[in-house]
């Protein structure tokens, strides 16, 4: 089957890419919601009308390919596995919610990952598409580009007054919600994501944690991305998101300067400690991964860590979750027994490449 | 005090705010969607509360919810909705989406066409105006007839049709 491709990586092959700012910017991704006209929205549709969506939906996009030059799966909500269905949300190819759902739903994806798009989520259309670093205009590109092969051949629901329209209030308009995901270590230990969050707060953007719940941002990685849809211009909306990333950008690299000039050896040890504990630890906790992960990923991008490679943060972020984990194992796994199947995963891929960086070595001598 | 035991526990400020004995509470949802919407609306408006109560009754026809059941959702049913509740929505989106009420983004293919006329006229008459206020009555007249073209091509639909 197709599908176990997108299940058995954790490491999608969009995210192998470097985009600009990847030292901080770790992904960006564009979302638009759309619906058709004749059809109620998937709150109020009878099982009849979603059927007749995501047939009409999916056979538009699979006819698509060629133009898109992609090559697009088509996958059937109810014909996975719940675990199978958790491990897309982890890669974040689908939303919990069209996992949860009962209503005849599917899911289209690129053979990279980069382009997802489902049918009967919360709206009849939500298509999304990710890229490495800051890359909102590409990635908006693309998303138009497939919006505007949609439209050709099927009724969207649009109004003059109040634009595309959506399930919920605050899509209506553009539809579009961009973000950006930014690893913020140097702004987090010094204690200034809370400021930086409540600015934020102001122009119309939100932050927030990606990974877990609760408000602790595990592995320091945030989401910022556009709260109004309505009466901004996409570029407008696209534009904004742009500069304020820019200057987050350059607030976290002031920070890491700072660090650095200011307590570069307490600031070493604690990164190396990471290392250790990832390399060596018998029992990891979700908790505690995140933030050896990010010690790590940080002490990479400054250059204070050489021979680990860069992918480790999105990589293992992704695999580390409860779905992965037990995917990997092959089995049910209560949260003392996932602590120690995460400790032994994470020591495993960083032997690997310890051993790359042996034979490497030996060429060399 | 455990058993008579004294425990001392110093956390640092990290592990006391995970500690925080509300955090379980805030898990479930501070503010949602809905609640917000019905509290805005049922507390802020001014307007007699019969008034209110004949806006909360406003149903759409095609799916048969009504205004207050959208408010309650937090959610539209239909696409039409928006049509049925034209007059309410205003108020709701200024709050939703920082004063704004009207689309200015892309519109799709045929939507996009009919926009662009609008603009195109509209443009076309604040420049005659502009005309006429200079003087300069030739161009005036130009512009007039410029702009009544783009509104017959608007009449029919947007259809680029040539010899008008």
């Amino acid at each position: 089957m197709v599908i176990e491709k997108f299940l058995d990586n954790s490491l999608s092959s969009w995210m192998a890419g470097r985009g600009e700012h990847s030292d901080i910017v770790m992904s960006t991704r564009i979302r638009l919601a759309r619906n058709l006209t004749g059809y109620r929205f998937p709150l109020a549709f009878t099982e009849d009308e979603a059927h007749r969506i995501d047939q009409s939906i999916s056979a538009t996009l699979l006819d698509a390919s060629e133009e898109l030059q992609m090559n697009i799966s088509s996958v059937q909500i109810k014909d996975l596995s719940e675990l199978n269905r958790q491990v897309l949300v982890e890669k974040h190819l689908i939303s919990p919610k069209l996992a949860n759902s009962r209503i005849e739903g599917s899911v289209l994806l690129s053979e990279d990952e980069s382009v997802s798009v489902m049918i009967n989520e919360e709206d009849h259309i939500r298509m999304q598409c990710l890229f490495p670093g800051l890359q909102i205009e590409e990635a908006y590109a693309l998303a138009d580009k497939i919006d505007r092969i949609l439209e050709k051949e099927l009724s969207y629901a649009f109004d003059e007054q109040f634009g595309y329209l959506t399930s919920c209030p605050t899509n209506t308009g553009t539809g579009l919600r961009a973000s950006v995901m930014m690893h913020l270590p140097a702004l987090t230990m010094s204690k200034q994501m809370n400021r930086i969050v409540t600015i934020i707060s102001r122009l119309g953007m939100v932050v927030r944690g990606i990974y877990g719940e609760g408000s602790e941002a595990l592995g320091n990685v945030y989401q910022v991305s556009n709260q109004t849809t309505l009466g901004k211009t996409e570029e407008d909306i696209l534009a904004d998101l742009q500069s304020i990333t820019e200057q987050i950008i350059q607030k976290e690299k002031e920070a890491r300067s700072a660090l650095l000039k200011h307590s570069a050896n307490t600031l070493e040890d604690r990164l190396y400690r990471s290392l250790g504990t990832l390399s060596y630890a018998r029992i990891m906790t979700t908790e505690e991964a995140g933030k050896c992960l990010s010690d790590v990923r940080l002490g990479i991008d400054m250059g204070l860590i050489q021979d680990v490679d860069v992918t480790i943060l999105n990589e293992c972020m992704v695999f580390m979750q409860p779905g992965f984990l037990q995917k990997f194992a092959g089995a049910t796994l209560n949260t003392s027994e996932r602590d120690m199947f995460r400790a032994k995963l994470i020591r495993e891929r960083l032997q690997k490449m310890g051993e790359k960086r042996i034979t490497k070595g030996e060429e060399l001598a | 005090m455990h058993n008579g035991d004294h425990f001392e526990r110093n956390y640092c400020e990290v592990c006391a705010n995970s500690l925080h004995p509300f955090y379980e509470e805030y898990k479930q949802d501070p503010l949602s969607l809905h609640q917000l919407l019905s509290n805005w609306f049922n507390h802020s408006e001014q307007q007699p509360v019969q008034q209110r109560m004949d806006t909360a009754e406003v149903v759409c026809e095609e799916c048969g919810w009504t205004f207050q059941r959208f408010l309650n959702e937090g959610k539209f049913g239909c696409g039409s909705c928006y049509n049925s509740f034209r007059v309410q929505l205003p108020s709701v989106f200024k709050r939703l989406h920082n004063g704004n009420t009207t689309h200015v983004g892309k519109a799709p293919g045929a939507f996009g066409e009919i926009l662009e006329l609008k603009k195109r006229i509209e443009a076309t008459r604040v420049q005659m105006k502009e005309a006429v206020q200079a003087e300069n009555f030739e161009e005036a007249a130009k512009l007039r007839d410029e702009a009544r073209k783009l509104e017959s091509k608007l009449a029919t639909g947007g259809d680029e049709t040539h010899g008008d």
